[in-house]
């Protein structure tokens, strides 16, 4: 069973393509009791990923958040458009840098805290002078 | 009980579009390149497509190679970048979606501009325009201006004078701005800086006293469609806050894909092309199972550079398709429909694809004897799933299969990650 087709090039002598067609099987048999209750498969990027214009993925590089289960080379799914509050681990620009902090908003000002103990507090003059790239709402972590 | 005259609420167009978007696209993931004069290269490196504010200050304009910027580089404190497509494509898809929650009434007009259908009083314009730069700056993290005009053209217009007069934070909404400082701008405008003016018809318009923009909308339209053209009539009707040119939501650009590069080496054999067509191919292939399309007919050329006087060469055969396909056996087989037409020892510099007459997949089922013995097998999604897994290169079909990069090749020098698309290149972030 089988048919060539010759397909046209148009300006070209000669015919350049063809193409072997073989019969398609036909599937048949009962269909699976479970079929109907079947609505998908999870899918992670539904529940880890809120809105997918804001929603960045970026990779630790350091031990200073060991104490929030963030390890280096973790993966964090990083949300910009979400407003930073205290408590919030985020990714803030320090130095030109992107940096994973946790941050205080205290009566006593702004911090920005690593969770290990070799690693000092930031003082941040004022919110307003702290540039957040975004905020860390899962982490990945091989376990 | 007298009610309040309703507010004038008649449908305007939004344009938007990305500040110097290659570098900003940088910039949103290395904020050391924030303040630093920054230029992102053409294909293999070449010169100067896009400029940061800092990199126009220092005096390097468009197009300048980067052979006469890379010795000065060092002491202008100058960052070059390879163009990253990876990246733009990506931001650009995102600033895209955001600006589409915006109204449902959206053109994609470039990789970083779109037209958009907005109503409302002139107040809730600028609102809506300054809801629109905020969101993509903070969602996605690139900075945009916005001009909203009755017309496309004006659109255009207004927003260049956002981008360019700090006042406007950014949001220039057309009619909100006195009439007398509108015609201010537009005198001091040249006729080539409004959109959809070729530079070449300036000297026509001087000779008939158009020289500013101001100029142009005066103008009678019917005197502007007798002495140019129709497509010369709309902008005049535009820029007096007639819309003629629609909005299209489905782009021009959809009825075709062109993949064409130009190589970093010539290419002087017709094997070398097998290979380059291949690839070419297999892009077209993806690229059309992406958009769930099918095409019917394929271009494929090839030509020698316009620097070079001799051995000019620039072949190109078109190949109807057996049937709506997005196959890439059968498109990297027409693709190579080409390779006859090469002659040897002559240096290509560039080549490419296009495949054109584009519909839908399985819009019309055809009869058996003709169906793509090909498209069972999913040859195409499998082979889009390993290379978005491992990467391009990892997996091509024959000749397109390409380990270790071929010399032709794009070369990219000073790439940065591919920051979104690739796993082993995401952005880090330091936690020390």
């Amino acid at each position: 069973m089988g048919a060539i087709i010759g397909p046209r090039v148009i300006d070209a002598g000669t015919s350049l393509l063809s193409v072997l067609i073989s019969p398609v099987p036909v599937a048949a048999g009962y269909p699976s009791p479970a079929q109907d209750y079947f609505d998908g498969r999870i899918d992670l990027n539904e529940h880890l990923i809120k809105d997918i214009t804001s929603t960045y993925v970026v990779r630790v590089s350091g031990d200073s958040m060991e104490g929030a289960g963030i390890s280096d080379g973790d993966e964090l799914i990083v949300n910009r458009a979400l407003t930073p509050v205290d408590g919030s681990v985020v990714v803030a620009v320090l130095d030109g840098e992107l940096t994973i902090k946790r941050l205080r908003i205290t009566r006593n000002g702004v911090v920005l805290q690593a969770e290990n103990l070799a690693y000092p507090d930031i003082r941040v003059p004022s919110l307003s002078e702290l540039v957040v790239w975004g905020v860390a709402t899962r982490c990945l972590h091989v376990v | 009980m007298a009610r309040p005259a309703p507010m004038r609420q008649l449908p305007q167009i939004a344009h938007v579009d990305v500040n110097c978007f290659y570098a900003s696209a940088e910039r949103a993931f290395n904020p050391a390149l924030e303040g630093r004069p920054v230029v992102v290269l053409s294909n293999n490196d070449g010169c100067a497509v896009t400029r940061s504010p800092e990199a126009k200050r220092l005096g390097i304009a468009l197009g300048e190679p980067w052979f006469k910027l890379a010795p000065r580089a060092r002491e202008w404190g100058l960052v070059a970048l390879s163009s990253n497509y990876e990246l733009y494509g990506d931001i650009s898809a995102r600033v895209m979606e955001l600006l589409g929650r915006f109204s449902a009434w959206l053109e994609v007009y470039s990789i970083d501009e779109a037209f958009l259908g907005v109503k409302g009083t002139p107040a809730e314009l600028l609102e809506l325009g300054g809801q629109m730069k905020t969101a993509v700056r903070r969602n996605v993290g690139v900075p945009v201006c916005v001009g909203i005009a009755p017309t496309k053209t004006l659109a255009k217009l207004a927003n260049k004078w956002a981008k360019n007069n700090p006042a406007f934070d950014g949001v220039c909404h057309w009619e909100s701005v006195p009439a007398a400082a509108r015609e201010r701008l537009m005198r001091s405008l040249s006729v080539i800086e409004i959109w959809g003016v070729a530079t070449r018809l300036t000297k026509r318009l001087n000779a008939l006293g158009i020289y500013s923009i101001l100029d142009l909308a005066r103008a009678d339209p019917v005197m502007i469609r007798d002495r140019f053209s129709v497509v010369m009539m709309r902008t005049v009707l535009e820029l007096q806050g007639t819309p003629c040119i629609p909005l299209e939501e489905e782009r021009i650009g959809r009825d075709q894909l062109i993949f064409s590069r130009s190589f970093s080496a010539p290419l002087t054999s017709a094997a070398g092309f097998r290979q380059v067509l291949s690839v070419y191919g297999q892009q077209a292939s993806a690229r059309l199972s992406r958009h769930g399309l099918q095409a019917k007919l394929l271009t494929a050329f090839a030509g020698t550079s316009h620097f070079n006087a001799r051995d000019v060469s620039f072949p190109t055969v078109s190949v109807v398709l057996p049937m709506p396909t997005a196959d890439p056996v059968i498109l990297t087989r027409a693709a190579h429909a080409l390779l006859p037409r090469i002659v040897d020892g002559v240096k290509y510099a560039k080549a490419g694809i296009m495949v054109t007459d584009l519909r839908p997949t399985g819009n019309q089922a055809p009869l058996s004897p003709f169906e793509n013995p090909h498209e069972e097998r999913h040859i195409g999604s499998l082979v889009e799933d390993i290379t978005r897994r491992y990467g391009r290169g990892s997996i091509g079909l024959g000749f397109g299969g390409i380990r270790g990069g071929p010399d032709w090749s794009m070369r990219r020098d000073m790439l940065s990650p591919r920051y979104t698309t690739h796993w082993d290149e995401l952005p880090l972030v330091k936690a020390a």
